[in-house]
Order: C-alpha cells, then structure tokens, then sequence
C-alpha cells in the first residue's frame, strides 16, 4: 500500500506542472477557436435538436443559444490567457475547467459525442490543484507529482477502456471486421486510398491497435528511456491516423505529454533562444533597461512558491 | 500542503541556477493526500462504471467508443448526407455540405436521429433555417432531404457500387 502511496505521491519538479499548465491553457485557446467549434454551432441550431446528457440533466443545463456559447467561448479563451501567466493558478484554473467542460458538454448535446475529450477534463480539475508554479521552479513537489500521475492515469486509461470499448460493443470479431474500411471510406484522405486497394493493410492495423491498447498500461512500468519511445510511438500512431482519417485526439496528445521531462525541454529551447541573434537582441534590451535576467528569478524570490 | 525538507542541508529553499535540482521536497499532509487519493479512486469508478455500462449520455464518464462497432467485412458502409433544392432552382436536387458551418449540425448528429426525423420531417426546415442565419449571403433552400448512400464492401474491399436512398424529405410551405 505504502508503495502504491508513494508512486502516486511520487514528487516531480513543479516547473513540469508550469510547463503542461501553459501548454494546456494555450491549447485551451486554440481549440475552442479553432479545433472544436460544433458547439459554438449549435448556438445557431433548433433546441428541437438538444439531447441533454446526464451531466445536463443533473444541473438543469439549458440548450444552446448564440450568448451561451459565446459567452463559453470567450470564457475560456480570457481565463486561459490570463491563467497561462501563473497567476491566480487555482480560481482561474477552475474557470477555465468550467467555461470548457460545458462548452463540451454544448457540442456533445446534440446527438453526437466525441469519444475522445474526457480526459482532458481530469486534466483541467486537477492541474490547478498544485498551486502557484513557476517555469524556473526545480523543487520537488508532491502535489504536482500527484496532479501529473493522475493525468497519465487518465490518458493510458483511453488507450486501455477505449479497447475495452472495442470489445464490449464490437465483440471479439472486431478485430476482423471491417471498422478501419469504413473509416477510410468515410473519411479517408486522398493519400489513405491506396489502404482501400491492399485490404490486409487495415486488416492487420486493427490487431496491432487492439494489442497495443490493452497492453497500454505497462508504458508505468517501463524505464525512462523507453517510457520516452512509447509515447513518442502513440505520437506517431496519432500522426497516422490524421494523415488517414483527419481524425485527432487533441487534448489527449497534450495529456501525454504530461510522461515527459517538460521542464527540461523548457530549459533547452530557452538555451537556444538565448544563442540566436534575436535572443541575444531582447537579452540586451532587457539588461539595458535595468531588468533582471530570468535565472535571478527563483523560488526565494516568491514568499509561497508551490505551496498549496 | 505542509513544507518539509526532504535533504535536511538548508532550512530555507536557496536560489538556484536553471538545471540543478533542489533536495527539498514540497510533501503534502496526511488530508491533503486522503482528498487527493479519493479523487482518483472516485474517477476510476467512475469511467470504469461508464466503460462497463455507461453509454454516450453518462460524458465525461461515457464508454471510449472510438471506432468499437464491429463492420461487417462484407455488406455495405452507409453513408448520409442532405441534397436541397435553393430559391435560385426550385426543380433540382443538389448535395449540400452536412457540417456545423453550414446547417449548425454535423453528420453524426444527424444520421443519429433519422427515426425522429422520418417521424416528424418537418424537422430538416429547422436545418433550412440555421442555414439562413449561418449563410445570409447564400440562397434560401426550398426543399432539404436526407439521403443515405450505401458503399458495397465485400471482403474489406469496396466494390465502386453505391446504393442511395432517399430517408426523408422536407419541403417549404
């Protein structure tokens, strides 16, 4: 028990929490107004065609109307702006969790759900919960190591259910079926035909994501090495998938990234920004104008730095 | 969360240059982690509730249903869209993009609701509607239909034939 206890607790730096919570709030951005727009949509759509889920049920949640998703929309968009500052991590945090989830939950009430965006949601509540985090940030923290094992429990999840799921409404015989064709068919790009022409290639797809999703788990007890090439292997897996069928599960690529040492990369782009002509430029103003460099900014400097 | 030391060198975090790790160690109290670990015990019921017995309505806690259905590797891939007839040609069937730009809705929402629609046709003049609003610049649709194409696969090949039916039909009073 205490094992488990301490893999869920296991501490990470809290400048990683820093990194993912901007990643994901400028994803935030870039979804509601570019990526997912069917709910701002349904802002123009009958309410004779809402469909309300249990979630709606449950709080009385109204169908869709051209203030409610604007309001949504520009919601997320101003919270997540403001929350990828670092200020105010836990109130604006929760603001942008909500404006989100029911911007969501706008799109998915109208007879079609989009299987993959439920685990961003774990993300959204819980990234908040570590507190004040700064990109320069190495101690270690519980809190954050928590927040970042939850959300790779959550991603590895969709793999692991998302297989159950095939399963359980396609039976055994999914993995010979015919599923793949009729994505292609459907939607596929012109550079995915020629999948249509050698029909093993789809055939045989299909066993190796079936297997590759039920054994989605062991990825906790790989090294770190091979933990890295995993996720870069899903990463390459979803890059198929869209050259394919367009299709893309984009907050759960931005979850997956919560396996890697993203305060490192950090670090390195920051090294390179630094060594380039314009970096070295905005490095000069900003000495010229008497204000300190980003090194001198560290946790002594913040009284309550990453506590929660 | 509580603050304890975990290297036990220093008694207040020191600054640091970028790339060194501190000993220190923010740990949480004994609340903070129960919170915490029932949040996941909590969450893990729940999506595994919705994955053994859940459906579409319990989202977020839905089945991961991406692709799960079974197609039968031979029979036929159905595929639905609307045909309309504009102010401009009152007496010719066109395809129409079935897309959230264009009506408010997309495919999926619509080919989910075919019963309610073969039922009540009167339906598809809301679509008409949201395309005026959404397209004020386009002509107005007279005439809006569903149509369902249906693409011979045998063996997990298609064959080129299609089959189209016409599911319901909506005309302007």
């Amino acid at each position: 028990m205490s094992r488990l206890r301490d893999w869920l607790f296991a501490p990470v730096p809290l400048a990683r929490v820093a990194v993912l919570r901007a990643l994901v709030f400028a994803f935030v951005i870039v979804d509601v107004l570019l990526l997912h727009t069917s709910g701002w949509y349904h802002g123009e759509a009958d309410p004779v065609w809402y469909e309300p889920l249990v979630m709606g049920q449950v709080l009385h949640l109204p169908p869709a109307s051209v203030l409610l998703v604007e309001v949504l929309k520009w919601g997320c968009v101003v919270a997540a702006a403001l929350a990828i500052s670092g200020r105010a991590p836990r109130l604006l945090g929760w603001v942008v969790a909500v404006c989100w989830i029911w911007y969501q939950y706008v799109a998915f009430s109208y007879g079609k759900v989009d299987h993959d965006r439920a685990d961003f949601v774990v993300a959204l509540a819980l990234l908040p919960t570590v507190g004040i985090a700064h990109l320069s940030d190495r101690r270690l923290s519980e809190a954050a190591g928590f927040a970042l094992r939850a959300i790779q429990l959550a991603a590895v999840a969709t793999y692991f259910l998302s297989a159950w799921a095939k399963l359980r409404f396609g039976g055994l015989e999914w993995v010979n079926s015919a599923t793949m064709v009729r994505a292609v068919v459907r939607r596929g790009t012109p550079w995915a035909q020629w999948l249509l022409e050698i029909p093993w290639t789809l055939h045989w797809f299909q066993w190796v994501l079936m297997a590759a999703e039920i054994t989605a788990p062991v990825i906790f007890l790989l090294s770190e090495r091979w933990r890295r090439r995993a996720v870069a292997a899903w990463f390459a897996f979803h890059a198929m998938t869209y050259a394919a069928i367009t299709i893309a599960f984009w907050p759960h690529l931005v979850m997956m990234l919560a396996f890697l040492p993203l305060e490192e990369y950090a670090d390195r782009l920051r090294a390179w920004w630094a060594r380039t002509r314009a970096g070295r430029w905005v490095g000069e103003r900003r000495l010229s104008s008497g204000a300190a460099p980003p090194a001198a900014s560290t946790p002594a400097s913040r009284p309550g730095a990453g506590v929660g | 969360m509580r603050l304890r030391r975990g290297g036990g060198r220093t008694a207040y975090p020191r600054p640091m240059t970028s790339g060194e790790p501190d000993t220190d160690v923010l740990r949480l109290g004994a609340g903070a982690r129960a919170w915490r670990a029932g949040t996941v015990v909590v969450l893990t019921l729940l999506f595994c509730a919705g994955s053994l017995v859940g459906n579409d309505h319990w989202w977020p806690f839905s089945p991961w249903r991406m692709f799960a259905t079974s197609q039968a590797a031979t029979g036929s891939v159905w595929s639905t869209g609307i045909e309309v007839r504009t102010a401009d040609h009152v007496d010719t069937w066109v395809p129409a993009p079935l897309t959230p730009e264009n009506v408010g809705l997309n495919r999926a929402e619509v080919e989910g609701r075919i019963p309610q629609i073969q039922a009540d046709p009167s339906r598809l003049g809301t679509l008409a509607t949201s395309h005026a609003r959404l397209r004020p610049g386009a002509p107005a649709w007279v005439g809006l239909r569903v149509v369902r194409h249906k693409i011979v696969v045998v063996d997990r090949e298609p064959t080129g034939e299609v089959e189209t039916d016409v599911l319901a039909e909506w005309s302007s009073p």
